[in-house]
C-alpha cells in the first residue's frame, strides 16, 4: 500500500461507502418501481435528470471544496444573484440570452474569486467568509430586484435548454454530464485533485510540502462560482423565470450530497462518483415518493435518516475494525479478567 | 454491514409505505375514476388546508381521486416540480393556486400538451397555460361587501377610516377605488376622514390606528383591507376603552380574529368560505375532464353549492362572506 493520503485514507473505507450508496440507490430504484406504475419510465428518469440537474452541478463543485476541508455556503446565494443578473441583462440591458450568459458566467467565476481571496489571502475560515457571502449575494439579489421584480417571457430558443431534449436527452444533461466527467477527471486524474487532497488532511503538511495551497484553494471556490453561475442559468430556463429567491437553500442540498456521498467533512477524504450516487439517491427519493403516493414531507426525514444511517454505515465496520486491532495489540494479559 | 443498511432502509421505505398508502391507490391508472390534483400555494397554510377540506368533501361526493400535494419550503421551483411529477404521474386535472404566475405556467403548459386539463384556483397563471380561474372574489365584490357592511353597523351615517398595507400595492388600490365609488354612490352621509398604511404589519396597523382614535374623535368605525390590520386595529380600540363606540371590520382570516369577534371588539370580518373554493374548484376540474364544463360556458351548476356565474374564463365564486359573532365558531382557518 503506498503512503499517499489519497491511496490510505479513501481507497478502503470510501470504495466501501460507495458501494453501499450503490445498494441503496438500486432498492430504493426497486422499491418505488414496485409501487409506481410509472416510476421507471424513461420519461419520469428524465424528470428525476431534470430536476437534480441544478442542485447536482452544485453538489460536483461542492465536493472538491470539502476535501479540500472548507465549505461553500454562498452558492444556492449565488444561484439566486446570477439568476438575477441574467435576466436583468437580458430584459433591461438588451443582451442577447448568449451574451447575458456569458456575463453571467463571468460573474460567477468573479463572485467565486471574492470568497477564494478572503479565504487564501486573508486566511478567513471558509465557513465564516461564505456565510457572509450567502447573505451578501442574496442580498444583491433582492436590491436589484427590490424584492419583487419577476424576469420572464424567454425566447423559446433559451427556454428550450431548460425544457427541451437534445439527442433524446434533457438538453441540460448534456452540460451536466460534461461538467461531471471533468470534474471527476480534475479530482482523480490530476495534481490539483491531488494538492486539493492533501490540503484537506493537512494544509500546513501540503504547505511545508511545497504545494502551492493558495492557488490551488482560489481555483476550487472560483470553479464552484462559475458552475453556480451555469446552474442559474438552466434553472432560469428550466423555470422560464428569474427571481431573486432563485435557489434558497440549495447549498445545504448539495453538501447533503456530497457527504451522503462518502466525503468526509474533515476533508481529505471523498470522491466525484461518490457525490454522484449521494444525489441519485436524494433525488430518486424525492421524484419515488410521488410515485409512491406518499407524503413528500417524508422525503426530509427519508434523506436524514438515510445520511445518518449511510455514515454510522462506514463508521461502524471502522470503529470495530480498530477495537479488533487494538485487542489483537493487547492481548489477554494486560487485563486480569479476560473478555468472553 | 450492507445488507443491514439495505434492510433497514427497505424496513423504513416499507414502513411509511404500510402506514400511510391507501393499499387500492398505488398507482393513477384506475379505470375510468377521474383524478385530480389539487396544488396549493404552501401545504401548510391554513388558508390552503381549509380548501382541502371542502376538495376533499368534493371528492368523496363525485367519487373521485384527489391528490394534494404542495411546497413545504420557500423554494420557487417546488410547484414546478410537483406539477411535472404530476405529469408523469398521468393525473386527469390538475387545479393550481399560483405562487409564481409565470414560472408555474411553463409546467401547466406543459401538462396541457401532454392532455391533461388544467384550471386555476385562488391565484392565476396566465391565461394561456389554464382553460378556467375559479375566482374567488372580484375587486367589486370585496370592495361592496366591505362598504356595505359599514353601512349596516353605522346606519348609514359617520366618520370613518380606511387602514390597507400599502398604498402602491395593486390590489390594495383596486379595492379602495371601488369603496370610494360606492361610498360616492350610495352612502352620501357617510365620510372617510382618513387612509393609512400599515406595511402588512400587525403592530404598526396597531399604532396606526391609536393614532386615528386620538386624532379622529368622531370616528365611528375602521376598515381594515389588509389581513393583519384587522387584529392590530382590534388591539387599539380595545386599549383606548372605545369597544362598541369605534366599530372594527375588515378584511382577514377567522382565526386570527377569532377573539376580537367574541370580546364583541370587532364586529365583522369579511373573506370568501374557503371551504366551498375548494369544493367548487373540484367540481369544476371533474366537469371538465367529463367534457360538461366547456370554453364559452356561461354558468356552472354545482351539486351541492348552486349556480355559479363564469364572467369570460373567471368562474365567480359569488359574494365574500361576513363572519360575525353569531357564526364564527362554525369555521376554523
Amino acid at each position: 500500500m503506498s503512503q499517499t493520503p489519497s491511496q490510505s485514507g479513501s481507497s478502503k473505507g470510501a470504495l466501501r461507502h460507495e458501494w453501499v450508496l450503490l445498494m441503496v440507490v438500486a432498492l430504493e430504484w426497486l422499491y418505488f418501481n414496485s409501487v409506481g406504475p410509472r416510476f421507471g419510465t424513461l420519461e419520469n428518469s428524465f424528470d428525476i435528470l431534470r430536476h437534480s440537474v441544478e442542485i447536482g452541478l452544485l453538489a460536483l463543485v461542492m465536493t472538491p471544496i470539502i476535501i479540500s476541508g472548507g465549505i461553500d455556503l454562498s452558492l444556492g446565494s449565488l444561484l439566486g444573484l446570477c439568476a438575477v443578473v441574467f435576466g436583468k441583462l437580458w430584459r433591461d440591458g438588451g443582451f442577447s440570452p448568449a451574451a447575458a450568459a456569458t456575463c453571467t458566467l463571468a460573474l460567477g467565476a468573479v463572485a467565486g474569486g471574492l470568497n477564494a481571496s478572503l479565504i487564501t489571502w486573508l486566511r478567513l475560515p471558509p465557513l465564516i467568509v461564505t456565510l457572509g457571502t450567502y447573505s451578501l449575494f442574496r442580498g444583491l439579489a433582492e436590491a436589484i430586484t427590490h424584492g419583487a421584480d419577476t424576469f420572464t417571457n424567454f425566447p423559446d430558443a433559451f427556454l428550450a435548454l431548460g425544457q427541451e431534449r437534445f439527442l433524446g436527452v434533457p438538453t441540460q444533461a448534456h452540460l451536466f454530464i460534461l461538467v461531471a466527467g471533468v470534474m471527476w477527471l480534475l479530482l482523480h486524474r490530476t495534481t490539483l485533485g491531488r494538492t486539493v487532497r492533501a490540503i484537506g488532511f493537512s494544509p500546513e503538511g501540503a504547505r511545508h510540502a511545497g504545494l502551492p495551497v493558495g492557488r490551488r484553494l482560489a481555483s476550487v471556490y472560483v470553479l464552484a462560482g462559475l458552475i453556480a453561475a451555469l446552474a442559474a442559468i438552466i434553472y432560469t430556463a428550466r423555470l422560464g423565470q428569474a427571481r431573486a429567491d432563485a435557489g434558497t437553500g440549495y447549498e445545504l442540498f448539495a453538501i447533503t450530497a456530497v457527504v451522503l456521498g462518502g466525503t468526509s467533512i474533515f476533508g481529505g477524504i471523498g470522491t466525484l462518483h461518490g457525490t454522484l450516487l449521494g444525489i441519485a439517491a436524494i433525488a430518486i427519493l424525492n421524484n419515488g415518493l410521488v410515485h409512491a403516493r406518499l407524503p413528500r414531507e417524508a422525503a426530509g426525514v427519508l434523506t436524514g435518516a438515510l445520511l445518518l444511517l449511510a455514515l454510522s454505515g462506514t463508521v461502524i465496520p471502522q470503529l470495530w475494525n480498530a477495537r479488533r486491532a487494538r485487542r489483537r495489540r493487547h492481548p489477554a494479559p494486560a487485563s486480569p479478567s479476560s473478555p468472553p | 454491514m450492507k445488507n443491514l443498511l439495505g434492510l433497514a432502509l427497505s424496513a423504513c421505505l416499507l414502513a411509511t409505505g404500510c402506514t400511510k398508502s391507501p393499499p387500492a391507490s398505488a398507482g393513477a391508472d384506475h379505470e375510468g375514476r377521474i383524478t385530480v390534483a389539487l396544488l396549493p400555494k404552501s401545504k401548510g397554510n391554513a388558508y390552503f388546508i381549509s380548501c382541502k377540506a371542502g376538495a376533499e368533501k368534493a371528492a368523496q361526493a363525485l367519487g373521485i381521486d384527489l391528490l394534494f400535494d404542495g411546497p413545504t419550503d420557500t423554494d420557487p421551483a417546488k410547484q414546478n416540480e410537483i406539477v411535472e411529477n404530476w405529469i408523469t404521474l398521468g393525473v386527469d386535472v390538475i387545479a393550481a393556486a399560483c405562487d409564481n404566475r409565470e414560472g408555474i405556467s411553463t409546467a401547466l403548459r406543459k401538462a396541457q400538451d401532454r392532455g391533461i386539463k388544467v384550471i386555476t384556483y385562488d391565484a392565476d397563471a396566465l391565461p394561456d397555460a389554464r382553460t378556467f380561474f375559479v375566482n374567488q372574489a372580484t375587486p367589486e365584490g370585496i370592495a361592496h361587501a366591505l362598504m356595505d357592511e359599514a353601512a349596516r353597523l353605522l346606519n348609514r351615517e359617520g366618520e370613518f377610516a380606511i387602514i390597507l398595507a400599502t398604498l402602491t400595492a395593486a390590489n390594495q388600490q383596486e379595492w379602495r377605488h371601488h369603496i370610494e365609488a360606492r361610498l360616492a354612490e350610495k352612502y352620501p352621509k357617510m365620510t372617510l376622514v382618513a387612509v393609512r398604511p400599515c406595511d402588512d404589519l400587525k403592530d404598526k396597523a396597531q399604532s396606526e390606528a391609536t393614532a386615528l382614535l386620538s386624532a379622529h374623535p368622531n370616528l365611528r368605525l375602521l376598515m381594515n383591507i389588509c389581513s393583519p390590520a384587522v387584529p392590530g386595529a382590534a388591539e387599539a380600540v380595545k386599549q383606548a376603552g372605545k369597544v362598541g363606540q369605534v366599530k372594527v371590520i375588515g378584511l382577514g382570516l377567522p382565526n386570527e380574529n377569532r377573539r376580537y369577534v367574541k370580546e364583541g371588539v370587532t364586529d365583522s370580518v369579511i373573506l370568501w368560505k374557503t371551504e366551498d373554493l375548494g369544493y367548487l374548484t373540484v367540481e369544476a376540474a371533474v366537469a371538465l375532464a367529463k367534457g360538461t364544463l366547456k370554453p364559452g360556458d356561461r354558468t356552472f351548476k354545482s351539486g351541492a353549492l348552486g349556480e355559479f356565474e363564469i364572467r369570460g374564463d373567471n368562474i365567480l365564486l359569488g359574494e365574500p362572506f361576513v363572519f360575525n359573532r353569531e357564526n364564527i365558531d362554525q369555521f376554523d382557518f
